[in-house]
């Protein structure tokens, strides 16, 4: 769930969307250059936007009852990095807005941010760590899904925090409380949006290998092994 | 499990044929009035005229339409209870000294802003609907090209509409079959189904990318989609609502000052 529409003073809108523009910019950039090598890629892109926007859509099997959905921001990351997974993700945003009501215009800043940013950056962190080790790519793939989505609910957490301090211990109290709301309630969902694309990610391996040749995601060695695995 | 998207809505509603930028204003403006304001009470005077305006004007349903808030005023409610109990204050109610340097209470003051911040939500997200449900996003796209946004962006945004049409109904068509195959009788099963669900997407979104490029190129695709504008005249007495509107909520804004709630 995002930061819904009013939810933050106007000065901490301000303040997430300064922050965001230029990682937006960034993206854009990166973005144009990618096109113009390769003009297939838009096509591509797009529909990883429309992946994103059908994933969040969807109502994740939940432990708690809770319902959540997953980000899908984690599997964008590694094909195209987390810059564009940030101008993708700002679109993807504001069709949820405008589509679904989930989430808000003035807090669009603040949520580029939380999914856009920090949570693809992790991942994405994570998967270049373990891109070239021994790992098992399915934990690669789980631990990447899994971190990209608990960074997002504790940069959300974070944002609360920002503007709606506690008078008792400050920034920091507040910060627990908003974690202990959102982000341990995401603990298990998190963990089971892992599971869940890990497993897209079998299948995938399964029927289409050569997608994940062509975006570079892994070599052609460590797909093969990953294919041997399964048969 | 799916959502009926908001386009729908927008694509047949009542005030379809009104000037894209007039209900852009009256939207992004009452959104604005609703973050400036420091009182409780104009953003539930802009929520009031906002829904007589989408449940009398755009005429939508209002089942539909209250439907739209559950999710939200649930997250909002729980975050507001957060705000009360850390928000501190003068005139305590109620107090709680949980470990030495952390603790919760409920004041006076900390009622006011979290009814405050409930208020500035349901204000804000009915701005919000009012654009979702009366604005298709085929006319936002030409108010973007007209506001000089990056042609690369348009671009992918127009791709990415197009692929959560065609997404959407095959995966509408795959859940449907899944459940009846008992798909999703236990947990365990529930997480194979999502899993092959999500997968059967990603390969179906990849198929559709190649064939719109193929379909593209074999129309001469030049990395620039044509977008027909039509553009709709700024009729009078839309234009007056729309100003009357903004006057109205502005000076509730100013009238109504600090009031809080006790």
């Amino acid at each position: 769930m995002h930061i819904m529409e009013g939810f933050l003073p106007w000065q901490w809108c301000l303040v997430w969307w300064i922050a965001a523009i230029p990682c937006l910019l960034l993206g854009i950039y990166q973005l144009k250059r990618v096109l113009a090598s390769d003009r297939e890629a838009l096509p591509l892109l797009g529909v990883t936007g429309g992946f994103v926007f059908i994933l969040s859509s969807l109502k994740l099997p939940s432990v708690t009852g809770s319902c959540s959905h997953p980000t899908g921001t984690g599997l964008s990351a590694i094909s195209f990095g987390p810059w564009i997974t940030a101008v993708v993700c700002a679109i993807v945003l504001l069709f949820q807005s405008l589509f679904l009501a989930h989430g808000g215009l003035s807090v669009l800043g603040a949520n580029i941010v939380s999914m856009g940013v920090v949570g693809p950056l992790m991942g994405y962190s994570v998967y270049r760590l373990l891109r070239n080790t021994s790992v098992n790519i399915y934990i690669t793939v789980f631990l990447v899904t899994a971190l990209a989505d608990m960074f997002t609910y504790v940069t959300t957490s974070l944002e609360l925090a920002l503007a709606y301090p506690a008078e008792t211990g400050g920034y920091i109290s507040s910060f627990i409380l908003f974690l202990g709301i959102f982000a341990v309630t995401q603990v298990p969902l998190a963990i089971v949006e892992g599971i869940v694309l890990a497993l897209v990610f079998k299948y995938i391996v399964a029927l289409k290998p050569d997608i994940l040749i062509r975006l570079n995601i892994f070599s052609k060695e460590q797909i093969d092994s990953a294919r041997d695995e399964i048969s | 499990m799916f959502e009926e998207l908001l386009e729908d809505i927008a694509q047949k509603n009542g005030l379809r044929e009104v000037n894209t930028y007039l209900k852009l204003a009256a939207g992004l403006g009452a959104i604005l009035l609703c973050l400036l304001s420091t009182s409780y009470i104009a953003p539930l005077f802009i929520a009031l005229l906002i829904t007589g305006a989408i449940l009398l004007l755009a005429r939508v349903d209002a089942k539909t339409y209250a439907e739209l808030f559950m999710v939200p005023v649930g997250f909002a409610l729980m975050s507001v209870a957060g705000i009360v109990l850390i928000t501190g204050g003068h005139d305590i109610f109620w107090h709680w000294d949980i470990v030495n340097g952390f603790s919760l209470s409920v004041t006076r003051e900390s009622i006011n802003q979290g009814m405050f911040v409930f208020c500035r939500v349901i204000g804000g997200m009915s701005a919000m609907c009012f654009i979702a449900l009366t604005t298709p996003m085929t006319d936002i796209f030409i108010v973007l090209r007209q506001c000089r946004v990056s042609e690369v962006v348009i671009d992918l945004m127009m791709i990415i509409y197009r692929t959560i049409f065609i997404l959407m109904n095959q995966v509408i068509q795959i859940y449907q079959a899944q459940v009846m195959r008992l798909g999703y009788s236990t947990y365990r099963e529930s997480l194979h189904s999502f899993a092959s669900l999500c997968g059967a997407a990603f390969i179906a979104s990849w198929d559709a990318g190649d064939d719109l490029i193929r379909a593209m190129d074999a129309r001469c695709y030049n990395g620039k989609f044509a977008l027909l504008g039509e553009n709709r005249p700024v009729e009078r007495f839309p234009c007056f609502a729309v100003v009357l509107f903004l006057t109205l909520s502005t000076t509730v804004v100013i009238v109504s000052g600090t009031i809080t709630i006790i």
